[in-house]
């Protein structure tokens, strides 16, 4: 329980003061136990009431100190907790920006996001609980029953004995309670999954008739959910009950053997109520362990897996050669791929495999071919999002082993099919990539871009929210706000994938115009299905199952009669 | 407001009331089973002390303190058991509730709440709520009710000593807990905007990852991110810290009350009011005894939480009043299978804020109709495709076919009936394939048998042979009893829309609603889609709406839409003739060989 923790920074002086205020706390228990008794003892023998003031003032002083040690523990953890938690996001962003935008796809944006949120306050409650929790069952207990043994064996022995068996029964159900869930995981999943799921599939319920039936199903299942909880619930709380029972079983038969003993005149009262005021306080730090149990148990795995996110391997370049800072493309600039290799899975297919082409100054480049065939990953590595696994860029003259240096990445603009748009306003979207520009410039650029009338229909114009919390746009305005974001910041080199198939035929058409005269005097990458496109290129780079089969202007690969003239006819075919 | 509020939980507390009350007597149990436990352990060794001369005469406190000691353990189990098992039959009422209340709006779902996962955010609200009851009302209720229960025992005694703990009990489960409300409220509702700004923020930066990449800022928007973490970070400590210290006051009461107990208890004993074997059992009970009261202060906290989730649940039901009066129609026609269907739709108009009722002043401003001037007639096995860009009032058009929507003015009629008249009926009539249905979560089968419920297991292999997908099925490890969502990464997008084909052939309507099937799947897979989905709608009417042109050479008419109105229309050969713009648009689609 617990190692995972010492791998943090500045953790061992919290284990260091816990304990220590830990020990504190204990010594006040005893304490407090000890004047309590004296005051009930000194009552039951009829002493004067004044007499005992003094006593009852440290009674609450040794209860205050307990409770302030408490406090101080769990400002303590807390605090740690924080840091810790603060460190770990941290570590788990920074590392998601290493890993870009592929790994977060195959992750899941709502699983990544959940993770960061709800799984760092998570790990913080594991944290925040496990260091008092660990101590305290450390160090409590043996110091409460070393004092009862040095007051009364029979007592310590009655308590001794009872911890193993509660702690075996504790683990026995646990284990019991663990096969039957696994058991049942499945079809519990399934129950609990149900009603979401109708949810979400309420349009098509709808659209089949079944809809206003399917409210009774919805009944039933929960009901089954609710009888397949139940059983495993009768299982889980046996393990509280297990604790609850033998701690009980136990403080009663110390009661009752005190009794035993102070009828046979073997002990006095101070010492047997000592004794059972000290009983319960002996098993309270395991039980707070098992109320605690499953919320530690989440936390750690919150934490296990963003550990794992941490230490994801990935080839990136060690702080690879940057080509220098103020970089930029020129007309004379060359940038060849030579092998260039891309594998997934060590021992996967090959996304890319020897990939080799050459392009130099403000050239137009199509990338086409079907579905799985290396467009998208040769577009990654064209924009730095991607390290290959093997293979050379040469920069103009620089032998790089990868493009994702800074340099490279500040002269490209990326539109991807689905640009993301912002949670900002239309303005702040479009000067994503260059912040300080002015609304002059962007209308300038939105104009470009085919927005304007768009925008003169806005409330708030420029400053119009868009994004999810905001107004909603149709694909082919997404779109335009991306090729505005890229009118605007000018940069020598755009990479597009597959910018249009999603969108109508009207759209498509409207927007290729605006397209061809962003592409004016900038070396442009352009993946898609769409072969209308090929011919406004100067090169089309034809792939096949991750290699480069064709290379080749449209009437050089179409006097071919390769690849690309057999896509050509394909997709001339009618559809019948 | 208060009304729609109370019924989220009246009608249940009504239903469920019997439960409630045996809930809370095993919570008062519980807790008297402890306290009585240390109670009767502290006379017993106070009996015990006074040295007895028969042991018999400690018999039934020996007794006494085991059964307790055993039963409090018994009776705590049993107590969570049953709450659980109570609030489980009302979280599944609660479902019912809100399933209800969405029903009706299916179709307008999509359009009202596109940002972000609503329904699950739904879902997760009503797991939420159940905690209410476990959580707040239980506990609360309890405390409340074992204080009476105190003070009253004590004022048999003495009510002076019984007010003053009345006072302190009153301080445990009233003031402090008031205190914290009133203080935290305002910080819980800052801490939950705060929250879903990070989110908000997280999301942007992690499906905006490329841009922050290229644009070089992300190292801004980290450092961004983290001052919003901190300032987030602040609150949640204050509430920390301010939650500890609340313990600790509350935990300086219980001192305070352990030593008033031991002061009126001696005192009561030296003036004979009381036996001296009850000093020990006074003082010691106060220990066990407070633990009913310490958790109210948490407990009460919890509510503006609640709060939230309730008033999202409320909204719904008010959306819900908006834009349904339609579906309350009973459904007065259906059409029995193999029926043919004819749509007419005659100068239908539409416009969303006529609905709402100011049709005139609509008029007046001569604004812009959802739909305007649309003429349609669909005889059976018509085909009839759509093009229009995004807002050009396609999706109000299937609506008011499938009866969603009331025409502003017009007729939308099928075999002569108002197409809304048909109300659920009318997916005898019409089968939607849209661009990403639903596969539920359980088997292939299943998911293919929603289309006719008493299919029989050939029928469902039949229409999976005609959809193409019987090789796949039968490759699948438990062929069609494979649970669809192990078939995730098995079943492309193409295969997905296949699974949804074969249901709609055994829905077996005479007309289909096609709604941009095909989007987002590659060139050839959308051919193959195409190929199949034509080959199997053989004598259907098929109303589709599409964003290319592959295709369209075999509908009997492409209808283009602009601005709610038809703007071109014809035959594909028509159309190429007559109209430089659609031929433009052709080209698009079918790449020649010799293009300029």
């Amino acid at each position: 329980m617990g190692k995972d923790l010492f791998g943090f920074k500045g953790v061992k002086p919290v284990f260091a003061m816990t304990a220590v205020l830990t020990l504190v706390q204990s010594v006040s228990i005893i304490l407090l136990a000890t004047w309590l008794a004296e005051v009930i003892s000194a009552l039951f023998a009829g002493q004067p009431l004044q007499e005992q003031f003094g006593k009852m003032a440290l009674f609450l002083f040794a209860f205050l100190v307990r409770q302030l040690c408490s406090v101080a523990m769990q400002r303590l953890a807390y605090g740690f907790a924080e840091t810790t938690g603060t460190d770990l996001r941290q570590q788990v962003m920074t590392k998601l920006f290493q890993l870009g935008p592929r790994f977060a796809k195959t992750e899941g944006t709502g699983n990544l996001v959940t993770l960061v949120l709800d799984g760092i306050s998570q790990f913080r409650t594991y944290v925040e609980l496990i260091i008092p929790r660990m101590m305290g069952t450390a160090i409590t207990p043996v110091l409460i029953v070393v004092y009862i043994f040095m007051k009364d064996q029979a007592s310590a022995v009655i308590l001794i004995v009872t911890m193993p068996i509660l702690i075996a029964f504790m683990i026995l159900i646990g284990l019991a309670t663990k096969k039957h869930t696994d058991k049942q995981f499945e079809s519990y999943r399934k129950l609990s999954n149900h009603f979401v799921d109708s949810l979400r599939g309420l349009e098509t319920l709808k659209f089949l008739g079944r809809s206003r039936s399917h409210s009774d199903s919805i009944e039933q299942v929960s009901d089954r959910y609710r009888s397949a909880t139940m059983k495993t619930l009768r299982m889980a709380f046996l393990s509280s009950f297990a604790l609850d029972f033998f701690t009980m079983l136990s403080v009663a038969s110390v009661a009752v053997s005190l009794g035993l003993r102070l009828i046979n005149g073997e002990m006095i009262l101070e010492t047997a109520l000592v004794v059972l005021i000290l009983a319960p306080e002996y098993f309270l730090p395991v039980r707070m362990v098992g109320s605690d149990y499953h919320a530690t148990l989440k936390g750690k795995e919150a934490g296990q897996a963003m550990q794992s996110i941490i230490a994801q391997e990935m080839n990136t370049a060690e702080a690879s050669r940057d080509v220098s800072k103020g970089y930029q493309w020129t007309p004379e600039s060359i940038l060849t791929l030579s092998g260039i290799s891309v594998q997934h899975e060590v021992d996967g297919p090959h996304s890319l495999n020897d990939v080799t082409f050459e392009v130099s100054g403000m050239q137009k480049i199509g990338i086409i071919g079907e579905s799985g065939a290396g467009k998208s990953t040769l577009i990654d590595v064209l924009g730095g999002f991607l390290h290959p696994n093997a293979g050379t860029c040469t920069l103009d003259g620089q032998r790089l082993e990868s493009l994702q240096a800074q340099g490279w990445r500040k002269e490209t603009s990326y539109i991807p099919q689905h640009p993301y748009i912002f949670n900002m306003s239309l303005a702040d979207n479009v000067r994503f990539y260059a912040p300080d520009a002015s609304d002059e410039r962007v209308l300038e650029a939105v104009t470009a871009a085919g927005l304007r009338d768009f925008v003169a229909s806005l409330p708030s114009g420029l400053h119009e929210m868009i994004g999810n919390g905001g107004r909603q746009l149709s694909g082919g305005q997404e779109q335009r706000v991306a090729l505005a974001r890229a009118f605007l910041n000018d940069r020598s080199i755009i990479l597009l994938d597959e910018p249009t198939a999603h969108l109508d035929i009207e759209t498509e058409y409207e927007i290729k115009a605006t397209m061809r005269s962003l592409f004016q005097d900038k070396l442009v990458f352009l993946a898609t299905h769409r072969l209308h496109w090929m011919p406004d290129m100067d090169v089309i780079v034809v792939m096949d199952q991750g290699r480069v089969a064709e290379i080749g202007t449209h009437e050089q690969l179409v006097a071919k009669q390769g690849v690309y003239y057999s896509l050509i006819i394909s997709e001339g075919e009618e559809v019948q | 407001m208060r009304q729609e509020q109370e019924a989220w939980f009246r009608p249940y507390v009504r239903q469920y009331g019997w439960r409630f009350v045996v809930i809370i007597a095993l919570g008062l149990l519980t807790v008297f089973a402890a306290s009585s436990l240390m109670f009767t352990s502290g006379f017993l060794i106070s009996k015990s002390a006074l040295r007895p001369e028969n042991i018999l005469l400690v018999y039934v406190p020996v007794v006494l303190v085991r059964t307790f000691g055993i039963s409090r353990s018994v009776l705590h189990y049993v107590e969570r058991l049953v709450g659980h098992d109570a609030v489980l039959r009302i979280l599944s009422k609660m479902r019912v509730r809100l399933y209800r209340i969405l029903e009706p709006q299916a179709l307008f779902i999509r359009s009202r709440f596109r940002t972000g996962d609503v329904l699950g955010a739904l879902a997760d609200d009503i797991e939420y709520l159940q905690n209410v009851y476990l959580r707040t009302v239980f506990p609360t209720i309890i405390a409340i009710v074992m204080g009476g229960i105190v003070t009253a025992v004590l004022g048999w005694y003495d009510m002076g000593f019984a007010g003053l703990v009345g006072l302190y009990i009153g301080i445990l489960v009233f003031v402090l807990p008031g205190i914290s409300l009133w203080l935290t409220h305002k910080r819980h509702k800052e801490m939950k905007q705060q929250r879903s700004g990070l989110y908000r923020k997280l999301t942007d930066a992690v499906l905006g990852m490329s841009d922050w990449m290229i644009s070089g800022r992300s190292a801004q928007f980290m450092a961004s991110y983290e001052a919003e973490e901190r300032e987030f970070a602040r609150l949640e400590r204050g509430l920390g810290r301010f939650a500890r210290w609340r313990m600790f006051c509350a935990q300086v009461i219980v001192g305070i009350m352990v030593v008033s107990m031991a002061y009126w208890s001696g005192q009561q004993a030296a003036d004979e009011h009381l036996a001296v074997t009850l000093i020990a059992a006074f003082t010691l009970v106060v220990f066990p005894l407070m633990d009913a009261f310490l958790p109210v202060s948490e407990a009460i906290e919890k509510i503006p939480q609640y709060q939230d989730s309730l008033d999202r649940l409320n909204q719904m039901q008010a959306s819900d009043l908006a834009g349904t009066e339609l579906s309350d129609l009973p459904s007065v026609a259906s059409l029995p299978v193999g029926h043919d269907a004819h749509i007419v739709l005659k100068d239908v108009r539409y416009s969303y804020q006529a609905e709402a009722g100011n049709v005139v002043s609509l008029e007046a401003k001569n604004s812009t109709w959802t739909l305007d001037d649309i003429q349609l007639d669909l005889p059976q096995g018509k085909k009839v495709a759509i093009i229009g860009r995004s807002g050009a009032g396609k999706s109000t058009l299937l609506k008011l076919v499938q009866g969603a929507l009331l025409p502003s003015s017009g007729i939308v009629q099928i075999n002569g009936v108002e197409a809304h008249r048909y109300g659920d009926g009318i997916a005898s009539v019409v089968s939607v394939l849209n661009q990403s249905p639903h596969l539920f979560d359980t088997t292939v089968a299943n998911n293919i048998r929603l289309g006719r419920r008493d299919a029989s297991d050939e029928e469902i292999a039949a229409v999976a042979r005609q959809v193409k997908l019987d090789r796949l099925i039968d490759s699948l490890p438990a062929g069609y009893a494979t649970p669809m969502h192990e078939t995730g990464q098995r079943f492309s997008g193409g295969e997905r829309q296949r699974v949804a084909l074969a249901r709609v052939l055994l829905q077996n309507t005479p007309v289909v609603i096609l709604d941009e099937p095909t989007v987002g799947l590659d060139p050839r897979t959308e051919r193959d889609l195409l190929k199949t989905i034509f080959h199997t709608m053989d004598g259907k009417s098929l109303l589709w709406i599409t964003h290319h042109l592959v295709g369209v050479e075999q509908m009997d008419e492409i209808i283009f839409m602009e601005h709610g109105r038809i703007v071109m229309r014809g035959t594909h050969a028509a159309l190429m003739e007559q109209e430089p713009r659609y031929r433009n648009l052709y080209q698009l689609d079918r790449p020649q060989l010799r293009m300029n």
